[in-house]
């Protein structure tokens, strides 16, 4: 289980953009979490490589809008490691989205549980 | 050629020999309007009005003196801080490097005095453009633009330190504005005052909703989003309401099953029709506020056979007693859940009775301000056999009677009750309610001051049933304006009661409402909340108006619950300073100020210092 300690995740979208993020900052995604626990029941096979790899199921119902799902994800793992930096604090600003991306970005959210 | 012409021709018109003259003025000359003129009429001009002045200054010389007084203090006034602030920017340059450094040259020429130098740096001008400097921040050489900036002690900045200087200025700016944002204060009171303590960031969920709110005018479709995205969004739009009959357009799609709009105030009965033809298949519907809800739109739901199977209606006071006799014949037989609320035109005894006969199968009942309902309601409901939640607030007075009937024949199926508002009911109902009612979960019982403290003991005092996780008892009280504190054997909810409430339910209760039980004692609250007590799951309590309550009984509270997320203490006034832990809304108490969050447990020695 060399894959499951590494502190990396590879999140990858339909459109093929890889996004390298910390692990922590994916399991703020309550499905990536699954799919990371090894005990979980959606738990993914892991890569024999350093990274977890996900192909996120989610992906494939944002391409199937449009071709942004790339742009839908890197707006999701900039949430992830926002949610991560204000863990603990109060009154926290809430972080801009871009209104064009908000209805997408809102079923990705829905899929991902965050 | 002809370019010499032209230029030969002005020449013959104007045979001056001139300097170079501006655009303007040559545009001036060619419509005929001189320059020269302009300016000599304005010093003509000029030149009067200061004769006129003169002359009105002779003829009332006394006033203008007055005026010249005035002026003159003023000037003096200024002139006054002119000089301040003169002094100190000397005092200034006497301490910088540039004017010892300057004084330090001319001594050594020759003995001058100190102030002479600081005079001299006072008024030396600035370099202009074009001209060399050093910079003061950085020392460097460089050459003096428009765009140059001022540095702190007054001389100029080279170009990397001028946009320095300003980037710090705008970042001062940003971060002061955030600091002092009164609305993002507003905001956190107002969500306090719902109950929600933020901790972490919202999530991006609740963000995304957010955006779509600010934006619904310019959203064209929702697309598949879930039922309980659509939900949210409609309570956000409902609470700004903006539901209108082009955004609700947005939450129709023939697939759906549920639809929930908490505010139909700005829906017009076209807008109901097309909400049953574009989703036939609706079979649990919530509409508050649906003041449009006509006899045809009824019409339309019988026509169509809309499979509806919960309805919630609020404020449908336009459908008649016959439409709805009809509604219950033809669709009754499929309700399940029923709530309606704020009738006070059309529905009632008869046609309640109406519904009871045509739908066998409803198991969760809500009637509430239904203003024409009465003892008769009361008597059919107990051939709802299937009854398993129940709620019900009229109005109107009924026979205690009646409602411990009802209780003793379908309390056995309950799972939930609610009654509200049954002022003239005594402590028979609850000694119906402890033996006919074995599985409540949720019981609610207001507004009364017949029942006694007796009563409510006993109720709770052996009961079969388990514990509940809900219990609302608020306002059970003696309201005898003579008797303040009441009488000696006490009405309502009072201490005994209460311990014998917390005592059967403490270990499942979550929600607790006993805002306004007036005669609960001080030393019943300190038995119940002593700290060491626990009551596990429960998260929020209400004790409004509970004027016994103080600082060290609400930290006891804490202590008490460890899953206490909210606590509403309107008017408690004795509540001062307490020591909210992370996580706990404590709303309503005197002073709106931040409450102090103790971060983490409540450690033993401050535990000990609430107690004092």
């Amino acid at each position: 289980m060399a894959a499951s300690s590494s502190p990396y995740v590879t999140l990858i979208s339909n459109d093929g953009f890889e996004f390298i993020i910390r692990r922590e900052a994916a399991c703020v995604a309550g499905t990536i979490k699954k799919m990371l626990d090894p005990q979980s029941a959606c738990a993914l096979p892991f890569d024999v490589h350093a990274h977890a790899v996900i192909y996120t199921m989610r992906v494939t119902i944002l391409t199937s809008q449009n071709n942004h799902s790339g742009v839908v994800l890197e707006k999701v793992c900039e949430y992830l490691y926002y949610n991560l930096k204000h863990k603990d604090e109060k009154d926290v600003p809430d972080m801009e989205i871009p209104p064009e991306l908000c209805l997408e970005l809102l079923m990705a959210a829905d899929y991902l549980h965050v | 050629m002809s370019v010499k012409g032209r230029v030969s021709g002005r020449r013959a018109v104007n045979n001056q020999i001139r300097g170079p003259q501006s655009a303007l003025t040559d545009f001036l000359a060619s419509n005929n309007i001189s320059a020269a003129q302009i300016s000599a009429d304005y010093e003509r001009r000029q030149r009067e009005a200061r004769q006129q002045q003169e002359q009105e200054a002779a003829a009332n010389g006394e006033s203008v003196d007055q005026i010249n007084d005035d002026e003159r203090v003023e000037i003096a006034a200024q002139k006054k801080k002119r000089k301040r602030q003169q002094e100190k920017t000397l005092a200034k340059i006497k301490e910088s490097k540039d004017y010892k450094r300057q004084k330090k040259r001319k001594d050594e020429g020759h003995d001058g005095e100190n102030d002479d130098v600081a005079w001299d740096m006072y008024t030396k001008k600035k370099p202009l453009p074009g001209q060399l400097d050093n910079c003061e921040n950085c020392e460097k050489r460089f050459t003096v633009t428009a765009y140059s900036k001022t540095g702190p002690d007054g001389g100029l900045l080279c170009t990397k330190c001028s946009k320095e200087q300003e980037d710090q200025k705008k970042k001062d700016q940003k971060s002061k504005k955030q600091a002092v944002s009164r609305d993002k204060r507003r905001h956190v009171q107002s969500n306090l005052l719902d109950g929600i303590v933020q901790i972490g960031s919202k999530t991006l969920q609740e963000l995304c909703i957010k955006e779509v709110a600010n934006n619904i005018h310019e959203v064209d479709e929702f697309g598949d989003l879930p039922q309980s995205l659509l939900n949210r969004l409609s309570q956000i739009l409902s609470r700004r309401r903006v539901i209108t009959s082009r955004t609700l357009d947005l939450f129709l799609r023939p697939d759906l099953e549920t639809i929930d709009v908490y505010d139909c105030g700005k829906l017009e009965t076209e807008d109901y029709i097309k909400l049953f033809s574009v989703v036939p298949k609706v079979q649990n519907l919530d509409l508050r506020n649906a003041g449009q809800f006509k006899d045809e739109v009824v019409d339309y739901v019988i026509e169509r056979d809309v499979p509806i199977r919960s309805l919630q209606l609020e404020a449908a006071n336009l459908v008649s007693n016959g439409k709805w006799a009809e509604f219950f014949k033809n669709c009754g037989h499929r309700l399940e859940n029923l709530k309606l609320s704020w009738l006070d035109y059309s529905m009632d005894d008869d046609t309640f009775i109406g519904l009871v006969r045509h739908c066998p199968n409803i198991k969760r009942l809500k009637m509430k301000k239904c203003f024409r309902l009465g003892d008769s309601a009361l008597v059919a409901m107990t051939d709802l056999t299937q009854l398993e939640h129940l709620s019900i607030s009229f109005p109107t007075a009924t026979t205690p009677g009646v409602l411990a009937d009802l209780i003793s024949s379908i309390g056995p199926g309950l799972r939930t009750l609610s009654l509200e508002g049954f002022s003239d009911t005594d402590d028979d109902a609850l000694s119906v309610i402890h033996s006919s009612c074995t599985q409540l979960s949720k019981l609610r019982f207001t507004e009364n001051d017949c029942c006694t403290d007796i009563g409510f003991a006993s109720l709770f005092t052996n009961w079969s049933n388990p514990g509940l996780a809900f219990i609302d008892f608020s306002s059970n009280r003696s309201v005898d304006y003579a008797v303040p504190d009441g009488p000696e054997d006490p009405v309502g909810l009072a201490s005994e009661g209460f311990e014998a409430l917390m005592g059967h339910s403490g270990s499942r209760l979550e929600r607790l409402d006993i805002s306004s039980c007036r005669h609960i004692t001080y030393e019943c609250f300190s038995k119940v909340f002593d700290g060491k007590k626990q009551y596990p799951i429960l998260k929020d309590i209400n004790i409004s108006f509970l004027t016994k309550i103080d600082t060290s009984i609400v930290a006891g509270m804490f202590r008490s619950c460890p899953e206490l997320i909210k606590v509403t203490a309107f008017g408690c006034f004795k509540v001062t300073g307490v020591a909210v832990p992370k996580g706990v809304a404590l709303i309503g108490v005197p002073n709106a100020q931040d409450s102090i969050v103790q971060e983490g447990d409540l450690d033993a020695d401050l535990w000990q210092g609430l107690k004092v």
